[in-house]
């Protein structure tokens, strides 16, 4: 059990648009972002639909950086203006926690194709961003950070775990503020991939649906400014909610498949409300991974079962996937500003996509229009490649 | 809350690189001194004309006693690699693999390129070939995760798994993580490292990028560290991976963290480095002081200079400032090993144990303007400050002291 950190700023990119505004209204009216899109040829694929985010063309900061570069970049600056913090910046003091998957793939692949065809004078410095540390750096640079700057690239729970760091951080006293998130963009590598699984949805994604048949992918940034207790009080910083506890554990089981019966995933839950100490009577809703394959949320939903009980039945789940797609590296950044705007407003975003809610999975997904819930704690879930989970725990601006 | 778990100390330790297998192998290369550079596959001609010929590859080796061929066969090479550092860690600690699961098992690991052979495979397949027809199995295994998830796969490690990837400084990052308290404060082992490889399509990049000491360079493709004719590091590969346990459970503590941390320097280029030494030896020497340690204490220093022109400088600079005059023994292991894959962490120890550290080749002419002459000789230190100094920025550096499991040879 740890002090919470207060959650200052926020900031966002996804195929719902590129300020936090956009998202929180879009969210809550259960648009959804996914659908044909022109980032690269995706005929030549399985399937055809993704979240791009719109409007992109000029993102990249310089022809160093990628796109998701630009999306961490775009990300941060909304999120650093929100806690207004230009006044009080302390570079040794402040630190960016980021992740991501595929950083500047979409990048390299037009390099590579470049470069096996021996291009003439092939410029190589695009390939200089397809490194993951590169969008949390890029971040530093223009910020003037001289604090500790970290970059994890663990699968699909990279920006959650980008948060448990910063806690981490903000608690051992080594910053005052952080900076963290994750940012991902589409690329044909990835889209190639989760196809060749068998594991994206020709459709756009149903998570914890009877008839779900996938993930859609998507991309973007989400951004939150963390700030100690003390620091945040101290200077009356504005109050978007808190970062209450973290967990994160392994299924040690299979290099992509989650343990059936969701035992690591609920450890990691469990750690979570330990580490904010908090009863799990105490969480109001849940924004889970809800990738949409059928082995995702069937796991999901049995850790959800094995920490919660019998309450699931009442327990209003969410899935933020079925607007934006899957955000891989991003995902549990984004998915943690989607929690703390529900969190904020009182109500849980819909799961988008027909169908009503897969009766074998016994939980109560919040269908057709956002749901008021009352409380003040929630959690934001997300499982990863390599068998990793990780459970955060929010608390709302009042608590 | 303390920034690391005082009950746990390093305990054992894996490598694998161009020297071999182990930590005699890698103690044998350090003493010769001589850079362990083979000639790189170069069919595809998409290096420089006169670029570098040459990494620090590792040799044909065989695992199977560490990862049976069947696990194997599923498993990229940084993934083998990972898997099998980490059983040689664990053997190095005298562990009853079979009695690993009563205490929780963390992983930590960095790389920088990831799994790159199975990228590119993936690339071909997807860019070239009919995406439809892509290798699920290539995907994955050539996420940059892969191989801290086969490492828990391959021991059952259920604790909290991360990946590093902050460029230079990602080995070091990994050993904070490790090192620092548990969550819930239950013991826990923890497994932290790094695994590279480099095939030739990354080796290609990294010379056009101008990273690597090319074939023409006066004096023959040797990388230089800290030399007044350095241009550029040797690319090497390998695995390198430490098991941490608590004081109470393991039989050969060989070392603890006593300090470290991480900084950042915004002047730097996206592939370079920048001019803040002033504020990086700042930030190390409010660490050491904040935990007690007296830089007079500090019996070597294990550098991350590889022959680079931009991150050599800057790492001297920073030695200089933090030290002034009274600069302990300056150990280069990457003039041996290369840059990439973990011998500047396996360095730590032998020289925390007591070992021959031979001024790498190509290191007697030292810079003038950098002021700072690699060590050539026996190095046995109580304490080690290993620095990790990232292009693009990152800092990271933590300080080793022996403990009584170090062997004074």
């Amino acid at each position: 059990m740890g002090e919470p950190a207060a959650i200052t700023g926020l900031g966002c990119v996804s195929g719902l648009g590129w300020s936090v505004r956009e998202f929180a209204a879009r969210l809550f009216a259960g648009t959804v972002a996914i659908g044909p899109f022109d980032l690269f040829d995706a005929a030549r694929h399985r399937t055809r639909l993704g979240s791009q985010v719109p409007g992109a063309a000029g993102v990249r900061p310089s022809p160093w950086h990628s796109r998701v570069d630009g999306f961490a970049l775009h990300a941060a600056r909304v999120a650093w203006s929100a806690a207004d913090l230009d006044a009080c910046f302390a570079p040794t003091r402040t630190g960016v926690f980021f992740g991501t998957s595929t950083a500047g793939m979409f990048e390299t692949e037009a390099f590579y194709r470049g470069l096996t065809a021996h291009t003439p004078r092939l410029r190589v410095r695009p390939v200089a961003s397809q490194q993951s540390n590169a969008p949390g750096d890029t971040i530093a640079r223009a910020f003037g950070i001289r604090g500790p700057v970290v970059s994890v690239s663990t699968a699909c729970v990279s920006g959650a775990q980008a948060l448990l760091e910063a806690l981490d951080a903000i608690r051992s006293g080594e910053v005052d503020v952080a900076i963290a998130g994750g940012a991902d963009g589409l690329c044909e590598l990835t889209y190639a991939g989760f196809n060749a699984l068998r594991a994206v949805d020709a459709a756009p994604c149903v998570p914890y649906r009877s008839g779900r048949q996938g993930l859609s992918l998507g991309e973007g940034a989400g951004v939150v400014v963390l700030e100690s207790r003390e620091h945040a009080e101290r200077r009356g910083a504005p109050d978007a909610g808190w970062l209450c506890g973290a967990g994160s554990t392994c299924d040690a089981h299979h290099v992509a498949a989650p343990e059936p019966s969701g035992e690591g995933a609920a450890r990691a839950i469990r750690a979570a409300l330990q580490d904010a100490a908090i009863a799990p009577d105490a969480i109001a809703f849940v924004n889970v991974h809800g990738t949409g394959t059928p082995h995702n949320d069937a796991a999901e939903a049995r850790a959800l079962h094995a920490v919660f009980g019998r309450a699931v039945a009442t327990l209003p789940i969410t899935s933020t996937k079925s607007l934006v797609g899957h955000l891989l590296g991003a995902a549990g950044a984004l998915e943690a500003i989607a929690t703390l705007l529900c969190l904020g407003a009182g109500r849980v975003h819909p799961t988008a996509g027909p169908g009503a809610a897969d009766p074998e999975l016994g939980v109560d997904l919040v269908l057709g229009a956002a749901r008021s819930v009352a409380g003040r704690h929630a959690l934001s879930t997300n499982l990863a490649f390599g068998g990793a989970n990780t459970a955060l725990v929010f608390g709302s601006a009042a608590s | 809350m303390s920034r690391f778990a005082a009950e746990l100390c390093i305990s054992g330790c894996g490598t694998i690189g161009p020297f071999g297998v182990g930590m005699a192998a890698l103690r044998t290369a350090l003493a010769a001194g001589i850079p362990l550079a083979r000639p790189i596959e170069k069919g595809s001609g998409w290096h420089r004309s006169g670029g570098s010929g040459s990494a620090a590859l590792v040799p044909a080796v065989d695992l199977k006693a560490m990862v049976p061929p069947a696990a194997a066969r599923r498993m990229s090479t940084s993934s083998l690699w990972a898997v099998a550092a980490a059983k040689l860690a664990l053997a190095d600690a005298g562990v009853d693999v079979t009695r690993l699961q009563e205490t929780a098992l963390t992983v930590d690991l960095a790389n920088v390129f990831g799994p790159s052979r199975y990228t590119e495979l993936l690339l071909q397949q997807v860019l070239h070939g009919d995406p439809q027809l892509a290798s699920p199995f290539l995907f994955t295994d050539c996420v940059a995760n892969a191989p801290a998830g086969q490492i828990a796969i391959a021991l059952g490690a259920r604790g909290s798994n991360t990946t590093w990837c902050e460029r230079e400084c990602g080995q070091v990052l990994a050993l904070l993580a490790a090192a620092r308290p548990a969550r819930d404060a239950a013991p826990r082992r923890a497994l932290c490292g790094v695994v590279d490889e480099m095939p030739e399509v990354v080796h290609a990049i990294l010379d056009r990028l101008n990273a690597l000491v090319a074939a023409a360079t006066a004096g023959g493709e040797v990388p230089r560290p800290y030399g007044r004719t350095r241009a550029g590091f040797l690319a090497g590969e390998g695995a390198t991976v430490l098991l941490l346990e608590p004081r109470s459970l393991a039989r050969r503590p060989l070392a603890r963290v006593v300090a470290g941390g991480r900084a950042f320097d915004p002047s730097a280029h996206p592939i370079g480095w920048g001019s803040g030494h002033v504020e990086l030896a700042g930030a190390i020497a409010a660490d050491l002081a904040q935990a007690g340690v007296a830089p007079g204490s500090i019996g070597a220093v294990v550098a991350s200079a590889s022959g680079s022109v931009g991150g050599d400088a800057l790492e001297a600079r920073v030695l200089r400032e933090l030290f002034d005059a009274a600069l302990p023994p300056v150990l280069v292991p990457k003039g041996v090993v290369g840059e990439f894959g973990g011998g500047v962490l396996a360095s730590a120890l032998l020289a925390l144990e007591g070992a021959q550290f031979a001024r790498p080749v190509g290191c007697d002419d030292g810079d003038p303007e950098l002021g700072l002459r690699v060590h050539d000789g026996t190095v046995r230190a109580e304490r080690v400050l290993v620095t990790t100094f990232a292009a693009g920025g990152a800092a990271a550096w933590v300080v080793l002291e022996a403990g009584p499991g170090a062997s004074k040879s």
